[in-house]
């Protein structure tokens, strides 16, 4: 520890840095707006994650009910074929990259580091500039909405040759590659701050194996994005230069072949579907032994497969295309490849279903949503498994088939994974329990309202209704399954409008609760609610897996050694908390603003020297670099809090309470 | 536990982390792994437009000059040794020796980047082969002009710690920051290393 | 720690310091020779797949002697190499299966037939 001390940029015994020029004053403020916008608190961030994914979640849910009204009747006229194709692009892009994966990032923020047993991420300003980035992508990506040239259209996937300029020449492409360049540079800096934290912040006794499944998760989790996103960011590189600059990339008359886009983008693709399902399956991990009331059925086994169908997930990415005519080893190779991933899926489901087994199963909201997620995964596996089979493929490809599959994973998994979650945590995070009654009944709904919209699916796909199609036929015989299916569309609409009424209302008016409310295993229960800003008063030890089970059948042991730690800490100055920063997020706007110089603003007539668009951009790049040099020189001092024993603090860094030596 | 004598910095082991690798160090290293799929996938663009070139494609053989080529691999390679004097002068303390390698370092990075610029413009307008005219040309400007835009912001992160190192703030506690630049620069090299082999060397070879 | 011992083993570092700024000097010479014989071997009267591994062999190599001297992870804990050496192998192995996927007789250009 005194090393540590040496080594420790926290030398300063005050609340405040000590003066200097004025861009380098630190914001010390708590409440209101620049304590949001200067925050470095990996709750607050996790927090903010949560309400953006929230609300990009209804807009993308909207999206769809959009073309769920379209498709419910045949040659409809509710949309227009372009609308059409901003809605199939703009729901998908949103639903992935604006909520789902959002709102994975909220729970490894807020849950991960306590889960560790750490006061905070490793790098807090670089954890704040991800969020800020994530936002700024998030508007470029929907700015289209406001633009004569729309939204994106080109679908989720980017496919040249239609979103090259020879094909869709607007801005709306443009916007689609911007946004998702900024939110591909806002995962990967997230993801290392979350791998460097879990590697190297772990509480003293939190061996690699003792750690919750969702923190093994999270980890990766985090491991993929920062080895799957350079994949899709040269993809866009290639796809903007062709776009910005007339390269060849994909331009067939002079030697470019648009097949390289769609084998770069799946590269980077298929690993990001086990980035949207890995993280449910970490939270599922924690929630099915709370309340199965014992522990996780073969957790080294559980953990060995989530890396395995990491590290397998980047070897399957042809399977995408099996109807593209790569050949027949290829296609062979890619099929066995995908036939293999279903394994290590299937031992975690089996874990799963040994965790349950011969539990003191207890039916609160978060288990249903839990039992849920496996039967409905499964089912999403057993179609995944279908298309695994390359001539099967053949016949299910593009069609209502792979839709009712992706879904059936990515609502029934990764969402009902989520929305466990959210109910799970709620308590830690806002203090308050959802009332039983309500959560089921958004339960029941969200379940009957997704299986009435997709099930049907599955048989209009086999029956030959293709992807991305605004209208179809009378005689073609797939009217009934579509009209059911945008019945149960807005049912599920309803159940989610429930779930989040029961949300809101409970934040504001539900039953309060104080600690521990589910006599839940891991560490981040051990807190006080509301979690203090400094996480733990003392920096806990572990002993074992499901720490906190531990502690609560050892407590004179962790007592004895909590007070021994606590005399440590004082005596080395107390709780190290680290400055908030604005440069985080000013170097988030400079990213906004240079990503919609290159995406939204018009090239200039070549007289001009400067025209708007380099300007735009540079001013945009000016504003980031500036803000990261000023990071840089802020420093990364801290200060010290010395909350006393009921956790109460007696102001930053000031006089001692009585009885504490400092 | 007191280390023995006083001010010993122990540079390779950081005591308040799980792993004793220092935080910033293992950051870097996560990064370069990444760094490695973003090159490695650029480098595969290029290639695998290799393999079927085109008909009327520039002849690459006729297009490089491998002795300029050369030259700067050479150049890039000292660099990194002046990077790795630099980091060892930073860890003993030896400001005078750090600026004196760091300087050198921005040099020879300078150089490079001259040799590519006056290689750019040359291809173009000597060779005819411009990023829009070709497949070849689109390829390689993109890769080696994606790998000169990391020089660049190499020398200026490095030309911004030898301004830091003048104002006094910088000494041997800040030598993981210098380390972690040095990864930097190193990672740079290395990706040159290759693209040296699989852009220009394997042009020559029938 | 006695101060004795402790003495002895900053000696032994600074020996350690003054032979790493020597191998960082012979490594720079070697590269710098590898690089010349890579020049040579293109030249070279052989079968291509014989220059073409040899080149890729000694590239592997610089970039070996960059990545364990010039960038440390000699020294450092064996974490580091692990991490790095996941990113290679995940680029490379997508590299050659890119290469193989374009190298196929299915995926020749059709113009080019």
């Amino acid at each position: 520890m005194a090393d540590a001390l040496v080594k420790s940029d926290f030398l300063g015994k005050e609340d405040r840095a000590e003066p200097k020029p004025f861009v380098l004053y630190r914001p010390t403020a708590k409440t209101g707006l620049i304590s949001w916008l200067t925050t470095v608190d990996h709750k607050r961030i996790g927090f903010l994650y949560g309400a953006f994914a929230l609300f990009f979640f209804l807009v993308g849910g909207v999206e769809a009910l959009l073309i769920r009204i379209q498709l419910f009747s045949p040659n409809n006229s509710f949309l227009t074929a372009q609308q059409y194709n901003e809605m199939f692009t703009m729901h998908a892009t949103t639903m992935i990259f604006l909520a789902i994966m959002p709102l994975s990032a909220a729970f490894f923020n807020f849950i991960m580091p306590l889960q560790v047993g750490a006061r905070d991420v490793a790098f807090p300003r670089l954890n704040a500039f991800s969020l800020w980035v994530f936002v700024a992508g998030a508007i470029i990506v929907n700015l289209g909405w406001f633009l004569p040239d729309g939204a994106p259209n080109g679908g989720w996937f980017g496919y040249t040759p239609l979103t090259t300029k020879a094909f869709i020449p607007g801005h709306s492409i443009d916007l689609w590659v911007m946004g998702l360049q900024l939110l591909g540079v806002a995962s990967i800096a997230a993801s290392l701050n979350f791998i460097v934290t879990i590697i190297n912040l772990r509480a003293p006794g939190m061996t690699m194996m003792r750690l919750p499944v969702f923190t093994w998760m999270t980890l990766v989790t985090a491991f993929l994005i920062v080895l799957a996103f350079p994949a899709i960011t040269i993809a866009l590189v290639e796809l903007m230069m062709d776009r910005l600059f007339g390269t060849n990339f994909f331009e067939v008359s002079n030697g470019g072949m648009p097949i390289l886009w769609t084998h770069l983008f799946w590269v980077f693709g298929h690993p990001e579907v086990y980035i949207l399902i890995l993280p449910g399956m970490g939270i599922i991990s924690e929630i099915l032994p709370c309340f199965s009331r014992k522990p996780l059925f073969g957790y080294p086994i559980v953990v060995f497969s989530g890396a395995a169908i990491g590290f397998l997930g980047f070897g399957v990415w042809s399977h995408h295309m099996f109807t593209t005519g790569m050949g027949t080893m290829a296609t062979a190779a890619f099929s066995l490849t995908t036939m293999a991933i279903a394994v290590p899926t299937g031992v975690k489901i089996f874990n799963w279903i040994g965790t349950l087994w011969g539990g003191h199963l207890q039916m609160r909201t978060p288990m249903m949503f839990a039992l849920g997620f496996i039967w409905l995964f499964m089912i999403g596996g057993f179609s995944g498994v279908m298309h695994a089979a390359a001539p099967a493929d053949a016949q299910q490809h593009n069609s209502y088939f792979v839709v009712a599959h992706f879904h059936y994973v990515l609502i029934g998994g990764s969402l009902f994974a989520l929305l466990a979650g959210i109910h799970y945590w709620f308590p830690l995070i806002f203090g308050r329990k959802v009332s039983e009654t309500w959560g089921k009944l958004s339960f029941w709904l969200i379940f009957i309202g997704f299986n009435v919209t997709f099930f049907p699916m599955h048989f209009i796909g086999l029956n030959g209704m293709p992807r991305r199609t605004f209208t179809y036929d009378p005689n073609m015989g797939w009217t009934a399954g579509n009209r059911v299916a945008t019945v149960g569309a807005f049912i599920l609409g309803i159940g989610v409008a429930v779930y989040f009424a029961v949300m809101i209302y409970t934040r504001y008016k539900g039953e309060k609760i104080s600690r521990d409310p589910w006599d839940a295993r891991t560490l981040e229960w051990s807190l006080p609610i509301p979690v203090p800003e400094y996480n733990y008063r003392v920096l806990p030890t572990i002993h074992a897996r499901d720490e906190f089970w531990y502690d609560k059948h050892h407590r004179a042991e962790i007592e004895q050694e909590q007070a021994a730690h606590l005399k440590e800490e004082h005596a080395h100055g107390g709780i190290h908390m680290p400055f908030q920063s604005i440069y985080p997020f000013t170097a988030g706007i400079g990213m906004l603003i240079g990503g919609i110089g290159v995406g939204a603003v018009d090239a200039s007539p070549a007289s001009v020297l400067i025209g708007p668009k380099l300007a735009v951009t540079l001013i945009g790049g000016l504003i980031a670099i500036v803000s990261i040099f000023l990071w840089a020189l802020e420093g990364n001092e801290g200060y010290h809090l010395h909350p006393d024993e009921d956790g109460a603090e007696p102001g930053h860094g000031a006089q001692p309470s009585s009885g504490h030596p400092h | 536990m007191s280390t023995a004598a006083a001010g010993v910095i122990d540079h390779h082991h950081d005591p308040s982390t799980s792993t004793g690798i220092p935080n910033k160090k293992l950051v870097m290293w996560m990064f370069l792994a990444s760094d490695c799929m973003f090159f490695g996938c650029l480098i595969s663009t290029h290639l695998i437009y290799r393999l079927h070139p085109p008909a009327g494609a520039p002849n690459a053989r006729q297009v490089f000059s491998i002795e300029l080529t050369s030259f700067s691999t050479f150049i890039l390679l000292m660099s990194s040794l002046m990077m790795a004097l630099a980091v060892n002068a930073i860890q003993k303390g030896n400001l005078k020796s750090l600026r004196a390698s760091l300087l050198t370092t921005i040099f020879f990075g300078c150089i490079f980047l001259g040799c590519q610029v006056y290689e750019f413009s040359h291809f173009v307008s000597e060779k005819h082969m411009t990023i829009t005219n070709s497949i070849l040309g689109t390829t390689f400007f993109t890769l080696t002009g994606t790998h000169g835009l990391h020089v660049l912001i190499g020398v200026i992160w490095l030309t911004a710690m030898l301004i830091y190192s003048y104002t006094g703030r910088l000494s041997e506690k800040d030598s993981i920051d210098v380390e972690m630049m040095g990864l930097y620069w190193h990672f740079v090299d290395i990706v040159w290393i290759v693209i040296f082999t699989a852009v220009y060397l394997l042009e020559y070879i029938s | 720690m006695s101060t004795a011992a402790a003495a002895a083993s900053s000696h032994a570092d600074h020996g350690l310091e003054e032979s790493k700024f020597q191998i960082y000097v012979q490594i720079a010479m070697l590269l710098a020779v590898i690089t010349g014989m890579e020049i040579v071997t293109v030249y070279l009267p052989f079968a291509a797949w014989l220059l073409v591994t040899a080149l890729v062999v000694m590239s592997a190599v610089k970039f070996l002697f960059v990545i364990f001297y010039f960038m440390h992870l000699r020294w450092d804990k064996p974490f580091c190499t692990i991490l790095f050496f996941i990113g290679l192998i995940l680029g490379g192995g997508t590299m050659f299966g890119l290469l193989k996927l374009f190298g196929a007789a299915a995926s020749v250009p059709i113009l080019n037939q």
